[in-house]
């Protein structure tokens, strides 16, 4: 089995000086590692859990990724790795945006420090005024013929606005990589719009989370991808969006209260794609 | 003639010395603007919001009128002093149940100063705002028992947690004793009727929801809902009316805090009115399934 390093991973831990990062096989299968501290062994709590309970319609799999357990992996010690679907596997090109979700990332019960972790990333970024923060993207630049990933530092200052340009760049085909340029929003009906559209998507998580009480997704991302080979062949029908929810290292119970914090922050996520939608021309600012 | 108000569940309370909203007896509440910029800040609100024509009709009603401000003679004996005038939200009630609830995970906001932040954060954390989006702040419900009016302690109602709340929620649509605590479980006699139905208080939150899915025109940090509704109607009980009888009401309240949207919807508020719902939606589903089960055997024996 051959495992290398995913070409196209935008947010989270990457492997650095000697310390395990994640890895991807060329069966579709992704290898994550088993984060210290009982992150890890939190995240594998959630990912058993949720596959096995029937409390979880049907219809709201598809938003998660597809869980295969644990393995000890060669060449990272013997740790142990949680084993996922690589959502990116059937993509050639996958335009790819990280979102995290909810207007704060600490939750009640985490230590003292952690919360006064969060709180500061959480002030410092669109995460309190939006309820939602951009974590990392890569996207395909169809005038450069290749990928633009920005800088994290870039990521942590922006602001509202430069949230909304920047949601706005994700769908567009030109100069990404010039702040000062305006995206043309050349795809955004092919991936914010149409009945299998992300905001479709969004909204069907949506309507899940008005209800269910079965988990708290603390810190988890939106992970946002869409095919560029299709389009660059001139079917812009085929961009294939997809939405999924990534990150469980922080999920807990929900003891009979819907996860407001996810949905507070989903709902202000939903309206900013549903602005980009009807009005792809920046100019026209409701 | 002003007066101190009969029904006030929450905030600053009229009494010897102390400054606090007035009532007089054409259906009028008087609240004082405070020294600091908060009651500017709140008659600001009012102005902006009376006259923006982006607001909804159907929305507006969610909202207390305001007649503008005037100086009137304030509580504590200080003087005259600027109150705000609104239609006062409960005159139209004779024994008008009420509870106030603040919506939101968090009652501060970017940009207040460190104390206020801290402040804020503090009390979040100690009551259901973090964990549930909101928290009860007061309530008073008329005990059918004692034929009297039973108001909830502000400590017993800050200590709630989840079940604390959830059990104010039912007691405050029960016809037996609020003061019997523990013993006997709330009977949620009046959940249909008031939380239910077609004019309910779940029509006006769901109402309420779906604008504040999209608005972008204000932030209503620290703003509560009030819920009130007539036990008059409940009293005499046997008419057809039951349900228009109690007369449930959603009001928006407490301005003092709100900030211009600038294109972002109210997350933080909405967030918390959609777990409120869910909360009030369990409640009504209890007692249907429980109605449902005490009609059952009675169907089975036919």
């Amino acid at each position: 089995m051959q495992l290398k390093v995913p070409e196209h991973q935008v947010a989270g831990h990457i492997a650095k000086d000697g310390k395990p990062g994640p890895l991807v096989d060329d069966k579709g299968r992704f290898f994550k590692p088993l984060q210290g501290d009982s992150r890890g062994e939190n995240e594998v709590k959630f990912y058993e859990s949720f596959s096995t309970n029937t409390e979880v319609p049907d219809h709201i799999r598809r938003f998660f990724p597809v869980y295969h357990g644990t393995q000890a992996v060669e060449g990272s010690d013997g740790a142990a790795m949680i084993v996922l679907e690589n959502l990116l596997a059937d993509y050639s090109k996958p335009s790819v945006m990280d979102v995290k979700m909810g207007s704060r990332t600490w939750y009640p019960d985490a230590s003292e420090e952690y919360v006064q972790k969060c709180l500061k990333k959480d002030t410092g970024t669109t995460t309190v005024s939006a309820g939602f923060r951009i974590s990392g993207f890569e996207v395909y630049d169809h005038k450069e013929s290749s990928f633009w990933k920005p800088e994290r530092k870039l990521l942590r200052g922006l602001k509202v606005d430069g949230a909304r340009l920047t949601l706005r760049k994700f769908v567009s085909s030109n100069s990404l990589s010039d702040m000062g340029s305006k995206p043309d929003s050349a795809f955004v009906s092919s991936v914010y719009g149409g009945s299998n559209g992300v905001l479709t998507q969004l909204l069907e998580l949506k309507t899940w989370f008005e209800n269910q009480t079965l988990y708290h997704f603390n810190s988890c991302s939106i992970l946002m991808v869409y095919e560029n080979e299709s389009i660059l062949k001139g079917n812009d029908d085929d961009a294939r969006p997809q939405v999924k929810l990534v990150d469980f290292a922080h999920v807990l119970d929900g003891n009979g209260v819907i996860d407001h914090n996810f949905l507070g922050g989903l709902c202000s996520f939903i309206n900013f794609l549903r602005d980009i939608l009807q009005s792809p021309d920046e100019s026209a600012e409701s | 003639m002003l007066k101190v108000p009969e029904h006030q569940v929450a905030g600053h309370i009229a009494s010897d010395g102390k400054l606090g909203p007035l009532v007089d007896d054409q259906g009028r509440f008087f609240k004082p603007l405070q020294g600091d910029s908060r009651g500017e800040h709140e008659a600001k609100f009012y102005e902006s919001f009376t006259s923006n024509k982006m607001v909804p009709d159907h929305i507006h009603r969610y909202f207390p009128v305001y007649h503008g401000t005037q100086l009137v003679e304030a509580s504590d004996g200080s003087g005259k002093l600027l109150h705000l005038v609104l239609d006062d939200v409960v005159s139209g009630y004779s024994n008008p149940s009420v509870m106030d609830v603040k919506i939101g995970s968090r009652t501060w906001y970017p940009d207040v100063s460190e104390g206020y932040f801290k402040k804020c954060i503090k009390k979040d954390r100690e009551t259901t705002t973090v964990s549930l989006g909101f928290r009860v702040s007061g309530f008073k419900i008329f005990d059918h028992q004692e034929s009297s009016f039973w108001r909830a302690e502000k400590k017993l109602v800050l200590g709630y947690n989840a079940d604390g709340a959830r059990l104010a929620l039912r007691k405050f649509v029960s016809s037996n004793s609020p003061a019997d605590s523990n013993s006997t479980p709330p009977n949620c006699a009046f959940a249909s009727e008031v939380y239910g139905g077609p004019n309910g208080i779940l029509v006006q939150l769901l109402e309420l929801k779906e604008w504040f899915e999209t608005q972008t025109l204000y932030h209503f940090n620290s703003c509560s809902i009030l819920m009130t509704y007539e036990n008059e109607s409940i009293l005499m009980k046997g008419g057809d009316d039951d349900v228009q009888a109690a007369r449930a009401q959603v009001k928006l309240v407490d301005f003092a805090h709100v900030l211009d949207g600038s294109g972002v919807i109210d997350h933080n508020f909405l967030g918390g009115l959609c777990s409120f719902i869910k909360f009030i939606k369990d409640i009504l589903q209890s007692v249907d399934k429980r109605d449902e089960t005490e009609t059952s055997p009675l169907e089975n024996g036919n």
